[in-house]
């Protein structure tokens, strides 16, 4: 039975049974004024068009009250004696009854399919409410996402007060509607959603008036065990990712530790050679191999340190936690101090600084961004060839400053250019070229932390990295310091 | 040798304590060492050590508080130790009284130098100014406001000559961001570290040979500068 209709008040109710009345009488009258010309038999016949349309719009109800009223109005209008309810004649007394037996049963059968063609509606309409639910919840795999349709589709189709959502879990929460007020009683209603686990939650139901009907709990269950049945195939769905990325993590972490006890044991190789050969006697204490011995272990020492260095960094990145503290700097003086430091590493490569002075401040990190330039160039020195030229650019690019570190070295194929900023990704085989693979990632990370970008590029002679950074922080823009000119 | 300094080492690690214990003792220093905030606090106040060398990582409090607490009534230098990429707990630390630091892994010759401008700092807290300050081939003059290369006078202007000064005649010691903008500018300004780069970048103009590659002018990258003169 239709909610809507089933909800019809008392009002509207009498209303139908005045109608009914009220055409009865008006049919009466009519017969009433034509009463000589037509036949009583006739008459009778006449009456039972509006019956059959009584209860045909408005139910068995209207129609049986017509029924017996249009049986007393027929006898004390149409049969003679008039105005009494007395009957002389034997033919009238079998008229009444036929009447009377014709009229009820018109009513029943026209009633009764009438409660049938509502229910077959009802049925429908519930069929179509369950086909909507469900393609609204086919494919979702979010929680919120799917308690917020289930909890919508149920308002709706119970019109109650309140609907309330509530799912269990690692992560509980409880899904209103609507959302400012809740009702304070409790729910006239409760469905659990039930799968075969266990319960995944329950719905709630503030309904005063009126009272949820049978058929409307065995739709809401309906709808229930619809949820439930979203709500576990969004639950696999997130195991099942979740085992995916555990997988890929896993698997990331012994491409981590094979590439990081390759590249620590180097080191240590040669420390421990270097303080073992030291301690026994098979070096002299005025041998030349001494000094060297010595210069390996420190060395040794610098490079083990700066690989514990990236690794630290590494995770830092990874977890987040690399805030940048972000201050006004010059970076001619961060260039000029990494390239300094780095003259001895460069060794036969030629550096060519073009970062102007009249570049305005950069808000960045200044040991993060020293970092950056160190691992470009260092990796530009690794890989390109000896007495080539590494040159490092900037300049400024609407409100962001452009950098460029590009060497004369290999270039990149295409399809690698995005892959060589991913940690431990390697071109060469990892053992003919020493580091962790981890400095281009570092850079990513820390210009990422500084909302820029960082991509690498092909050039004719070589390959470039690339990378902007926002000149612009906290909403403004570079400041232009007033500066004492003056001397003493 | 009792008149030898007398150097207390807070440190949790045993490997440390001893290679510091051993160079130190080597040199011919005394050393007494703790391996715990609340052991060296009290060792502090027994002995009174010319020197203390703090690590920032102990097990039972935050060497920054350790800091503090020992300059509620000692002013002997404190020597800060921690590792790397804990800029933010070093500033901190030197903020709240520490003289110096040194970030591990370090070479023995950073702590022996480090050392060597403790005992002279606490030795001449006073009567730095008037003092004629010698670095490479400049000559800094703090009283007259006069600075030379060789013979010929660099022309400063006054906040350079300000900035110089600070850093001069505290030679030897690291100085945070946040202690010069104070102290040159103004408590107003500490965090205008902005001025600082500026100022510095044009004051090594003046007077570095490679202003790249700074001999007298170091900067402590995160922490601030240090200024190199002759000992």
């Amino acid at each position: 039975m239709n909610f809507a209709m089933r909800s019809s008040s008392f009002i509207s109710r009498f209303g139908q049974y005045l109608f009914a009345f009220g055409l009865i009488a008006v049919i009466t009258a009519t017969f009433f004024a034509l009463r000589d010309a037509l036949d009583t038999t006739l008459i009778a016949l006449l009456y039972l068009i509006p019956l059959g349309l009584i209860t045909a719009l408005w139910g068995l109800g209207p129609g049986i009250t017509s029924a017996l009223i249009t049986f007393l109005t027929f006898n004390y209008f149409f049969i003679p004696p008039y105005y009494t309810f007395a009957v002389h004649r034997p033919t009238d007394v079998v008229i009444l009854v036929i009447f009377l037996i014709v009229a009820i049963v018109i009513s029943q059968l026209v009633g009764r399919m009438q409660v049938s063609l509502a229910a077959a509606t009802a049925r429908e309409r519930e069929a179509t409410q369950l086909y909507e639910l469900s393609t609204a919840l086919a494919g979702l795999h979010d929680e919120r996402a799917i308690a917020e349709i289930l909890a919508k589709q149920v308002q709706d189709v119970s019109q109650g007060e309140a609907v309330e959502l509530s799912i269990t879990g690692t992560q509980p929460f409880a899904f209103r509607l609507p959302e400012s007020i809740m009702p304070t009683r409790l729910p006239e209603w409760v469905v659990p959603i039930q799968v075969a686990r266990g319960a995944l939650g329950e719905i709630r139901l503030w309904r005063a008036a009126p009272a949820i009907t049978s058929s409307e709990k065995r739709l809401l269950q309906t709808f229930a065990s619809q949820g439930a049945l979203a709500l576990e195939r969004a639950r696999l769905a997130q195991a099942e990712s979740r085992a995916r990325v555990l997988e890929e993590s896993d698997r990331l972490k012994s491409a981590i530790l094979s590439s990081v006890s390759h590249e620590l044991r180097t080191p240590l190789s040669t420390i421990k050679a270097a303080s073992s050969s030291l301690r026994s006697n098979e070096v002299s204490w005025d041998s030349a191999a001494r000094p060297e011995l010595i210069a390996a272990i420190d060395d040794e020492a610098d490079h083990l340190n700066m690989l514990v260095g990236n690794l630290l960094d590494m995770s830092r990145i990874e977890s987040g936690a690399l805030k940048p503290k972000r201050e006004w700097n010059i970076l001619p003086e961060i260039v000029g101090s990494v390239l300094a430091r780095m003259k001895h590493l460069a060794g036969e490569h030629q550096l060519e600084v073009d970062v102007p002075e009249s570049l305005p401040l950069v808000p960045v990190d200044y040991v993060q961004m020293e970092q950056v330039f160190t691992n470009l160039v260092s990796n530009s020195v690794k890989y390109a060839p000896e007495k080539t030229v590494i040159r490092v650019r900037a300049f400024v690019e609407g409100e962001s400053i452009h950098v460029l570190v590009s060497n004369q070295g290999p270039q990149v194929p295409q399809e690698h250019l995005e892959r060589i900023f991913d940690k431990f990704f390697r071109i060469t085989a990892a053992d003919r070229v020493t580091g962790t693979g981890l400095g281009l990632s570092i850079c990513k990370g820390i210009i990422e932390a500084h909302s820029g970008r960082i991509w690498a590029e092909n050039m004719p002679d070589g390959l470039a990295f690339n990378f902007t950074l926002p000149l612009i922080w906290e909403g403004a823009p570079p400041p232009q310091l007033p500066m004492d000119t003056e001397t003493e | 040798m009792t008149n030898a300094p007398h150097i207390l080492v807070i440190d949790d690690e045993p490997q440390i304590q001893r290679a510091i214990r051993t160079i130190l003792t080597e040199k011919g220093f005394r050393v007494t060492t703790a391996s715990r905030g609340e052991e060296g606090l009290t060792l502090a106040a027994v002995n009174e050590p010319d020197i203390v060398i703090l690590d920032l990582g102990l097990p039972d409090m935050d060497g920054v508080e350790v800091c503090t607490r020992l300059r509620e009534w000692t002013q002997c230098p404190i020597i800060i130790l921690s590792v790397r990429d804990s800029e933010r707990d070093k500033v901190a630390a030197l903020d709240k009284g520490a003289d110096d630091y040194l970030t591990k892994p370090f070479g023995i010759e950073e702590l022996l130098a480090r050392v060597r401008v403790a005992l002279r700092h606490s030795a001449s807290k006073q009567g730095m100014q008037g003092k004629v300050i010698h670095a490479g081939s400049l000559t800094i003059d703090l009283a007259w406001h006069i600075v030379r290369r060789g013979d010929e006078e660099i022309k400063l202007t006054a906040t350079e000559h300000k900035l110089l000064a600070y850093l001069a005649s505290n030679h030897g010691r690291v100085l945070t961001h946040q202690s010069i903008l104070t102290h040159v500018w103004d408590p107003a300004d500490a965090d205008h570290t902005e001025y600082l780069r500026v100022y510095m970048r044009q004051l090594r103009k003046k007077l570095e040979v490679d202003p790249e590659r700074p001999q007298y002018i170091l900067t402590e990258p995160g922490i601030g500068y240090r200024f190199i003169a002759d000992e």
